[in-house]
């Protein structure tokens, strides 16, 4: 994680050096402690719950974690250049809804008669929109990215209802085939889809100067502003890219379904959930985009261990509750001292 | 058939007709059950995990089949692995993904929207694991169980154009034509009102929603009674379950316009009472037989597992409950 590494060496923010480090061993507790949960769980789950520590299965959780950590590592970039304030913080709310709206779009084309390049295209491009809407909404209208994306959202909703009449619009072709099979071994092709996407979105977010610039003007803004930093394009590309994911998820969700359904929205809560858990899976508990794909995989793997457990699926939205509350308040904590 | 036929084909024709058809259904479902019940003895799951997919639990007809089939399981020696999907239908495919890494001795899917979890049962099916159905036509299942639909659209509906006396405007809830008992019963309403040219359906449709499908339908059907405000303008309304007729039940009766009459499926308590309420506007309600539908569906597998050949469909029989019968039939379901 470069980006941590060079912001721990900049000096005007080092401070008071004690406080600073006693900070900076709490969160290294935190992030190995988690890190630590992380496994052990792994663990547990693969001593007593049957067929959990197959390559098959671990495949599968890959696979079924794919469209929501997609989505989730839309949400960090929006939360690493928009900084970490819960309010007036970055936030993209209308992401669940964006891929509903690119996956109607795409199955619709394809009901259409149109192939899949074209609707490929359709579901991109209907992402980029709404992704260059958010920004306009916040950069240009200077709306707070809640307010504003909570407004998008509820637009993206709607269109998607006109669009599809509340009803599932199947689909079926042969890329889609394509991306929900598995391979030889089992894995399924959107277990590859998360780990190269990822890779890419990492590499770009956490090893090049874009990346680094989207850090410093969600951290600190006014130091990135005197620095010349372009603030606004920085924040605009930020919800332009998270836009981006939200139509690469929509193919994603098309493929998964066989079409396009009904209940995008549901999707909003794990997806905000997954990105804001991840951020204790970094060495300074900020956003990044490793630690959302763990925090994904995290997630996946507690609903896939508790099935093969044979425990009921209703207590696992309450264990993600607890989960989120003791991470939140425990880097808020921690946060505090820091100042 | 001419309009004049029509016209002349009166009530008490209709509610005729209705009764021979009633009549022959429910000698099939006396049939059907007691082969059932033959079929019970020496059947078991001893030794054998078999997975319960549910779509949803929110809705009684589900949860009574769901819970329903997690006892019968249980009753015959079985160990069962049951999921819900809380309605989302990714977590849906995400279970029957994991269930198929279960590897059970069977698969039992309750209902879901067909081009979403065919080609999931289809991987099941290809993984060697028995898929059955409930309420899902689908190619890949071994056996589909579930409430004789045409039945109950062809019954629904001849009880609805008789109440209104064979013309007039109807308002249709067509929301989830996806899912195929859904389809069937729509397809029934079109088929019998086909032949009374004085019955129109109200266009456009509208479009019933889950969740919230009470509040939604409240809302929808009080937008449409100020639309038609004239009493007389709109005879009835239908619904393919019987949620959506809760909320419009309640919007009539809210808009004092009860000399609208609603119709749905599923039986619901709350609905059937509704129907019981000799000054509710609720018309009909055909009443499945969920639990019932659960455990045959479950002694299917038995059966399949023993090496017996399953038909391709199970049909429970139900039950047409209207203002007259509701009492018995509320004794009957057990829920009175």
């Amino acid at each position: 994680m470069s980006a941590d590494i060079q912001f721990g060496s900049l000096p005007a923010i080092t401070g008071d050096d004690a406080p600073r480090s006693k900070g900076n061993l709490a969160a290294a507790a935190l992030r190995f402690g988690s890190l630590l949960a992380f496994a052990s769980i792994l663990v547990i789950f693969s001593l007593t719950a049957p067929y959990f520590f197959t390559i098959g299965n671990i495949g599968n959780v890959l696979g079924q974690s794919a469209i929501a950590g997609v989505l989730a590592i839309g949400l960090t970039i929006v939360l690493i250049a928009g900084g970490s304030n819960v309010v007036t913080g970055g936030i993209d709310l209308s992401l669940a809804a964006n891929m509903g709206l690119s996956a109607a779009v795409y199955a619709s084309l394809i009901q259409f008669g149109y192939g899949d390049a074209t609707a490929a295209v359709g579901a991109i491009l209907t992402g980029l929109a709404i992704g260059a809407v958010n920004a306009a909404a916040v950069v240009l209208a200077g709306i707070v990215p809640l307010l504003a994306t909570l407004a998008v959202m509820n637009i993206v909703a709607g269109l998607e209802l006109v669009l599809t009449q509340n009803t599932v619009v199947p689909a079926s072709t042969d890329l889609l085939t394509a991306i929900s099979t598995s391979d030889g071994f089992g894995i399924p092709v959107l277990a590859y889809i998360l780990i190269g996407f990822t890779a890419i979105v990492a590499a770009i977010v956490q090893y090049t100067p874009i990346g680094l610039r989207l850090y410093a003007v969600g951290e600190f803004p006014d130091a990135a502003r005197a620095a010349g930093l372009p603030l606004k394009r920085l924040v605009a590309g930020a919800f332009v890219a998270s836009g981006l994911c939200g139509g690469i998820a929509g193919i994603l969700s098309v493929s998964y379904l066989s079409g396009s359904t009904t209940g995008s929205g549901e999707m909003l809560l794990p997806v905000v959930v997954t990105a804001l858990l991840g951020a204790v899976f970094s060495g300074r508990l900020v956003p990044t985009i490793t630690g959302t794909l763990i925090s994904a995989l995290f997630v996946g793997f507690l609903v896939n261990g508790f099935q093969l457990l044979n425990l009921p699926s209703t207590l696992v939205s309450g264990v993600q509750g607890v989960l989120i509350l003791i991470v939140v308040s425990a880097t808020t904590l921690l946060r505090k001292r820091e100042i | 058939m001419s309009e004049s036929t029509v016209s002349g084909l009166g009530r008490r024709e209709i509610l005729k007709l209705a009764a021979v058809a009633g009549a022959t259904f429910a000698g099939a479902g006396v049939l059907a059950s007691a082969s059932a019940n033959a079929a019970e003895d020496g059947l078991s799951l001893k030794g054998k995990r078999v997975a319960i997919s549910a779509t949803g639990t929110d809705h009684y007809f589900d949860l009574q089949v769901y819970n329903a089939q997690i006892e019968e399981v249980k009753r015959l020696g079985g160990e069962p692995i049951a999921v819900d999907a809380g309605r989302n239908d990714g977590k849906l495919i995400a279970q029957l993904q994991t269930l198929v890494a279960q590897k059970p001795d069977a698969i039992v899917q309750i209902l879901g929207t067909l081009s979403v979890i065919d080609p999931w049962l289809k991987k099941a099916r290809d993984a060697g694991i028995p898929v059955l159905t409930v309420d899902v036509g689908s190619t890949n299942s071994l056996n589909n169980t579930t409430s004789d639909n045409w039945g109950i659209g062809k019954d629904l509906a001849l009880q609805l154009v008789s109440d209104i006396g064979g013309e007039g405007n109807i308002v249709v809830f067509n929301g989830f034509y996806g899912v195929t008992p859904c389809a069937i019963r729509y397809d029934q309403l079109v088929n019998v009102i086909k032949y009374f040219p004085k019955v129109k359906i109200i266009q456009p449709e509208l479009r019933d929603v889950i969740p919230n499908t009470v509040q939604d339908a409240f809302t929808q059907i009080t937008a449409i009674l100020n639309k038609y405000p004239e009493k007389g303008s709109i005879k009835a309304v239908w619904s393919a379950w019987d949620i959506p007729q809760l909320g419009a039940t309640q919007a009539i009766a809210a808009a004092g316009r009860n000399e609208i009459r609603t119709y749905g499926v599923d039986g619901s308590p709350e609905v059937l009472q509704l129907v019981a309420d000799p000054k509710s506007p609720a018309g009909a309600d055909a009443a499945q037989q969920p639990a019932e539908i659960g455990r045959v569906a479950i002694r299917n597998v038995a059966k399949l597992l023993a090496g017996q050949t399953l038909p391709r469909e199970t049909y429970v029989p139900a039950l047409l409950a209207n203002k007259e019968n509701v009492g018995e039939i509320t004794k009957k379901l057990g829920i009175g």
